[in-house]
């Protein structure tokens, strides 16, 4: 029987992490990030060194090595989580005598307002990894995205109920924009969409120094790289108002008719039924008539145009203006996204909690560097390691022992450069 | 070397491919292994080879009982093989790949490739092989192919020989280039083990044959059997699945090929100037062994291959070089060969796989929005009227058996409306229920006035199912007979035979 | 080679492999040859003035003084040179679109790309003009767009290394973070770029190790994971830049690493200054570029190699560990590529986050460009080093686009480049598939 002896490893592209139980592999992943961040604390802050370098002094030293380290990894896990989420005593401050709630409740507004654009992103890659296309370029074209929205939300006047939408449409379309550049050209020529999107996402980052040291989106008698700031009109308001310092804004609606699109988008609609097929099948979808051209392009678009639409999300609702350094680096909203999509398996749903959970971890990123000086990059390097692990769900289930049939059928299968 | 096989037992889960297998070569000596396709001749040169490990019995080298770790290690105890997908790298040379893994080696780890050539030109030249070492591989002709494959088995001094369908890809010329090679090797003490399924070459070159069906040895007979005894010893007296079928009564010509000229993956012709007709209320039912045109055919009609000269036409419509949609859309139904590469999703669920090929179609969806209930109820009426063995329309089809898996594909183009259906190997791999099943759908399909050209390579169900039967072999065909002609004729002609004595 | 076959006329036409070539995209190709032609004719020929000259040199701008040759300066008309230029690279493009040749279409787009540069360059140093600079020193601009190539170099080294084995590396650009920091480090503290050198060397072949540790054993998806772990990397050079060298500022001096030059063959006119006044790297990229050719197409390792990369099976089947080649593979490309990324910062001196700015991508696609092979991938490599230095340096000929725009040039061509070669080179037949034993 021809089709138990595999000899060949089946060229489909599953992009199903497929295991049994997946929660459990992407919590037990979670965890061994952690541990990754854990070691990397130890290895590196200098009292924690000092600590283990006195490891042969004397009988008491390794348990105070050890504390020490407890130490300063619960120090930097404890900001992490009462910055991002809740601090237990301020809620009880706030519970019992009523005031204070700002303070309260900020961390978890913090990390609602982080989680909106990146929640928008992520669908947007998560889209595209359904259909077997690995956009790499979704921080560029955040960038662009925010470039335009600012470009409409600052140069551009008009009242309130107008702008806002013209302002997001402006952000959706640079978004749109910069996606059907790798799209065209993949639909067209079969160029892999990994290097063009990553060349096209320093291109468009040198856009962005263009644009706003050069163009009229530079702020009027500046000298730096910092654009105009948003008409009030165009901005959007804190939910709670100015006043309550809490800036989760109106920009989770946004977020939230993003990821119904995404539910009615692949669970329900045609289109993204063939998306599915295609990454799951791209043989079989060609054999049962469907037009890989057509779908390539326009997942590009929309992958793209959620990445813009994340983009100027990100600038309404929080700085208001942009600068040089908008989205720069690894820590850009656009990376995050592909991590954030693997964790949550490309699914809507996954990808919000992912997204929260990823938010957390770059908010409470921040707060823990505030507090105990360790750079905020470490929240991103916990967050790509999580996704290494979760990535290998293998590997995973090795280091627990997970119970289960080992998986005969391979996971994922590159293509390698050829399409 | 004498090379004994006693009791080789092979399973794959459930299945078993080789049962209690036991043959003996003996040195100097030619043994053929006849039999049909999936009788398990290649899953038994696999475990002789290194490749797979047996559940049961043993190998014997020269009295001794040997376990191969791996390949690398059969090398290297004598036995090479001459595989029938070629285990060459395209891109290296003859040279290159003769002495992969045992290079002739100089200072600073250089392969030496003045002394490869010279020991390649030596071995040519004993055997009368003659190549090119400096020739790309992936340039050459196929005969030529295979004389690097078999020259690298013999410069690794091995005493016995596998040669794995060697004549599946050859042209006449080749193949008796190819006897007087294993002639003058079994000649100089050399024993050959030579699996086929063609009568002709078979009854020309062997000293012993061992006939083998469905993974059990049914006998040995000589090489001056008659090509009679031995195709029925091959195919088997065994149960034909009887199909009810009233006689057709044809209509006009629903699909018309003319002159059809088709590439393979690698450029060459695969179909060469075929022509068929299949008429409405009829069953044309094309035989041959795999591998001589049949899925680049089927492959040029749906719209997933390029036509390069010749028409498809249906209806009257020319739908030659159309797009796979236009194709399903004119009302072409394909029952895909590789059912879970083309046909299927394995990851999705049964009623999205029923859906497949239609999913933008009223009523499973409307203004671009899925209908999910119409799909869910198209589901079950399928699992119903096409009796599919799941759990739930929901399960993902990779649970399903090869035969409901078929099942799901035959209810889906079933239900569509067809101008014609192509189904090819349609039951291969499944159950006799689902085999009878399937026939009976095809059949009755054909009844209510549809035209249909079954492809497959089980001389059986050629039998059973055709009204007329075309036979193709190395891209043309070779006849159309009446289904009332003998199998052992039908036999002669897939081994392309066009010569018929009536038998 | 010979097709030794007897009279064979039948069935089996045994026509060579005709391998599709898209025609479409040929055409495509040759109409932007001859609007670059087209428009490098008017915009830097005819636009400019009658009397307007360039001057070409090929002195080093900073003069050996007693070398024995001085070829001395070519002034050349600017408006005549390049009508001429842009009438030969309009004539190349209409040649490619009109006979669509099959083959080298790469080629010559490489050709006209480097007169357009001749040109613009021409035309940006012409007298009388806004340029501060009146002439193009030939020599100066292959020397400083030396130090680019050669960091490019080590990239496509490690990427031939690791895709001839079958394993697509997109995790170079993480190895040149990896080594640049560890350069950085280490040569501050021990002063000494050699051991830097074996710094990088270790931080880029661990990486090496748990690419193929999760690609080969666990059979990941080989881009991802690439892509994660420059993500990893680079935030982890972002955090450690601030836990570590921040604090201690002695542990990033930034020391550049001063050429030492070969007597006397430094004197040549040319080819002197640019392949023996360099670098300690710049010799070692040689040598290494010798050393991965002569390894990968010589000897019996290479073989292995690549057979593993085209055809594992076969490998296999002729008793090659197939997951062990490719483990070394990938563990030594990564190592390369570490010591790459030491070769860098040992010429921008301190190590900063993103200073690697996307070049291990552009050596991917160089190896592309390059078909795989080491000499392919060192000229593609000179051609995208020189961009870069260009897009870094035009600015001091007061060309009228700004530096921002001009930064954006080598991404632009290298994703034009990675475009145009698909289906005009093949990669190694198994490159990025796992391989399943058995």
């Amino acid at each position: 029987m021809s089709e138990q002896l595999a000899t060949r490893p089946p060229r489909h592209f599953l992009r199903r992490i497929g295991s049994q139980d997946p929660i459990v592999v992407a919590s037990l992943a979670l965890l061994l990030g952690f541990v990754v961040g854990a070691l990397i604390i130890i290895t590196t802050t200098p009292a924690v060194l000092d600590a283990w370098r006195g490891l042969f002094h004397s009988w008491g030293a390794p348990g105070h090595a050890i504390k020490v380290s407890f130490d300063n990894v619960g120090a930097a896990y404890r900001t992490m989580f009462t910055g991002s989420i809740i601090d237990p005593q301020s809620f009880w401050h706030s519970l019992t005598t009523g005031k204070g709630w700002d303070t309260t409740l900020t961390p978890i507004s913090e990390t609602l307002t982080y989680a909106t654009p990146l929640v928008i992103v992520s669908i947007g890659v998560g889209i595209a990894f359904q259909t077997g296309i690995f956009n790499i370029g979704a921080n560029g074209q955040a960038v662009l995205g925010g470039i335009m929205g600012t470009a409409a939300g600052s140069m551009v006047h008009m009242p309130t109920v107008l702008h806002i939408p013209f302002t997001l449409a402006a952000g959706l379309a640079g978004g749109v924009i910069s996606g059907a550049v790798p799209g065209v050209l993949k639909a067209l020529t079969g160029a892999h969409e990994v290097i063009v999107t990553i060349m096209f996402n320093y291109v468009l980052y040198a856009f962005l120094l263009f644009a706003v040291l050069s163009t009229a989106l530079q702020q009027p008698g500046q000298q730096n790289d910092i654009s105009r700031t948003l008409d009030p009109s165009a901005q959007l308001a804190p939910l709670f108002g100015v006043g309550s310092g809490l800036r989760v804004s109106y920009g989770v609606f946004v977020a939230i008719a993003v990821v119904l699109f995404a539910w009615w988008l692949l669970d329900r609609s045609s289109l993204g039924f063939e998306f599915r097929v295609t990454g799951a099948n791209p043989q079989a979808a060609r054999a049962s008539g469907m037009n890989a051209r057509v779908i390539v392009i326009v997942v590009f678009l929309i992958s793209g145009g959620l990445a813009g639409l994340a983009g100027v999300v990100q600038v309404a609702s929080t700085t208001h203006y942009i600068d040089g350094e908008f989205l720069i680096g690894n820590a850009g909203i656009g990376f995050t996204a592909i991590t954030v999509a693997l964790l949550g398996r490309n699914r809507p749903m996954g990808i919000v909690w992912s997204s929260l959970l990823f938010a957390a971890l770059g908010v409470g990123g921040r707060a823990m560097q505030a507090t105990t000086g360790i750079p905020l990059d470490l929240a991103t390097v916990i967050q790509s390691a999580v996704v290494l692990f979760v990535a290998t769900p293998v590997l995973v289930k090795e280091i627990f022992r997970l119970r289960g049939a080992p998986s005969q059928t391979i996971e994922l299968a590159t293509k390698g450069w050829s399409t | 070397m004498r090379l004994e096989l006693r009791g080789i037992t092979k399973r794959f889960g459930s299945f078993t491919a080789n049962d209690s297998i036991s043959i003996t070569v003996e040195p100097g000596q030619i043994h053929c292994l006849l039999g049909e396709n999936g009788a398990g001749k290649s899953t038994l040169m696999n475990v002789l080879f290194g490749l797979l490990h047996p559940e049961e019995g043993e190998v014997l080298i020269d009295g001794e009982v040997t376990k191969f770790a791996d390949s690398g290690e059969a090398v290297r105890r004598g036995i090479g093989m001459v595989h029938q997908h070629f285990m060459l790298v395209p891109v290296f040379s003859v040279a290159e790949n003769v002495v992969l893994g045992f290079e002739p080696t100089k200072s600073f780890d250089r392969v030496d490739y003045k002394r490869a050539t010279e020991e390649i030109r030596r071995i040519s030249k004993e055997f009368s092989l003659e190549v090119d070492p400096d020739a790309i591989v992936e340039n050459l002709p196929i005969g030529l192919q295979q004389r690097v494959e078999i020259l690298k088995a013999l410069s690794h001094d091995a005493e016995l020989l596998i040669l794995d369908e060697p004549t599946a890809v050859l042209t006449p010329q080749e193949i008796d280039a190819l006897m007087s090679i294993m002639r003058s090797l079994a000649a100089s003490g050399k024993s050959i083990l030579f699996i086929s399924h063609k009568l002709k070459e078979v009854k020309a070159i062997s000293d012993v044959i061992t006939v083998i069906r469905q993974g059990k040895v049914v006998g040995t007979a000589e090489p001056t059997a008659s090509e009679k005894e031995l195709a029925s010893l091959m195919v088997g007296r065994e149960v034909i699945l009887t199909v009810e079928k009233t006689p057709s009564t044809p209509g006009a010509n629903v699909l018309e090929i003319r002159d059809l000229v088709v590439h393979d993956d690698r450029g060459l012709i695969a179909v060469n100037g075929v022509s068929l007709d299949v008429r409405a209320g009829e069953i044309l039912a094309l035989a041959g062994v795999q591998g001589n045109g049949q899925t680049e055919l089927v492959e040029a009609i749906t719209g997933l291959r390029r036509v390069e000269s010749g028409t498809v036409t249906l209806k009257g419509r020319d739908v030659t070089n159309v797009t796979p949609r236009q194709a399903l859309d004119a009302g072409i139904g394909h029952i895909p060969e590789d059912r879970q590469r083309f046909g299927l999703v394995l990851s999705m669920s049964l009623a999205d796989n029923l859906v497949l090929n239609t999913p933008k179609r009223a009523p499973f969806a409307k203004h671009g929005t899925r209908n999910l209930r119409a799909i869910d109820q198209n589901a079950r009426d399928r699992v119903e009227d096409f009796d599919i063995r799941a759990t739930s329309i929901r399960e993902p089809v990779s649970s399903l058996s090869g035969g409901n898996q078929q099942k799901v594909i035959v209810a889906r183009e079933l239900s569509r409306t067809l101008q014609v259906l192509i189904a090819s190997q349609p039951t291969r791999g499944l159950d006799v229920g689902s085999i009878e099943y399937v026939h009976h759908q095809i059949v009755q399909q054909r009844n209510e006035g549809n035209g249909s050209l079954i492809v497959s390579s089980e001389l059986d169900e050629v039998m059973a199912l055709g009204d007329r039967i075309a036979v193709m072999f190395a891209g043309k065909i070779s006849g159309i007979v009446d289904p009332s002609v003998s199998r052992q004729a039908i036999g002669l002609l897939m081994a392309g035979e066009t010569n018929l004595e009536h038998v | 080679m010979e097709h030794v076959s007897a009279g064979i006329t039948e069935a089996r036409a045994d026509a060579p492999v005709v391998r599709k070539v898209p025609r479409g995209r040929t055409r495509v190709i040759g109409v932007i040859m001859v609007v670059i032609g087209l428009f490098t004719l008017v915009a830097f020929g005819l636009n400019t003035s009658s009397k307007a000259h360039s001057a070409l040199t090929f002195s080093p701008v900073d003069i050996i003084s007693n070398a024995p040759w001085h070829l001395g300066t070519l002034t050349l008309l600017t408006l005549w040179t390049n009508v001429v230029l842009g009438l030969v690279m309009t004539a190349i493009g209409i040649e490619v679109l009109w006979r669509q040749p099959r083959r080298g279409v790469m080629g010559r787009f490489g050709l006209v790309s480097v007169l357009f540069l001749l040109a613009l360059l021409f035309w940006a140093v012409r007298t009388p003009g806004p340029s501060q600079v009146s002439f193009i020193d030939l020599t100066s601009i292959l020397v400083g767009s030396s130090e680019v190539t050669m960091v490019l170099i080590f990239g496509s080294l490690s990427g031939v290394m690791c895709e001839r084995a079958g394993v697509v590396n997109i995790a170079i650009e993480g190895q040149f973070i990896a080594g640049a920091f560890v350069g950085a480090m280490v040569a501050s503290t021990t002063n000494n770029y050699f051991y830097a050198a074996i710094g990088g060397l270790v931080a880029g072949g661990i990486i090496g190790w748990i690419l193929a540790f999760l690609a080969v054993r666990y059979l990941s998806d080989q881009i991802i994971v690439g892509v994660v772990l420059v993500t990893m990397l680079s935030s982890l050079s972002s955090y450690l830049n601030l836990q570590i060298f921040t604090p201690y500022p002695n542990l990033n001096t930034g020391n550049v690493l001063g050429n030492f030059a070969i007597p006397l063959l430094d004197k040549i006119p040319i080819i002197g200054p640019v392949f023996f006044n360099q670098s300690a790297f710049f010799y070692l990229m040689l040598l290494l570029i010798g050393a991965v050719s002569f390894a990968l197409f010589k000897t019996r390792y290479g073989l292995h190699v690549r057979a593993v990369g085209e055809h594992p099976h076969a490998a296999a089947t002729v008793g090659i560990n197939v997951a062990r080649v490719r483990y070394i593979n990938v563990v030594l490309g990564g190592a390369i590529a570490g010591v790459g990324g030491v070769a860098f910062i040992s010429q921008q001196g301190q190590f900063q986050p993103g200073i690697t700015s996307g070049l291990g991508y552009i050596a991917l696609a160089a190896m592309i460009f390059g078909r795989w092979r080491p000499s392919g991938a060192v000229v593609a490599c000179v051609l995208f080093g020189m961009s870069v230095y260009l897009a870094d340096n035009l600015q001091t000929y007061n060309i009228p686009i700004s530096t921002e725009i001009l930064t954006m040039f080598p991404y632009i061509i290298t994703i034009f480049v990675v475009s145009g070669l698909v289906g005009r080179v093949r990669a190694p037949a198994a490159d990025g598939q796992p391989y399943l034993a058995g």
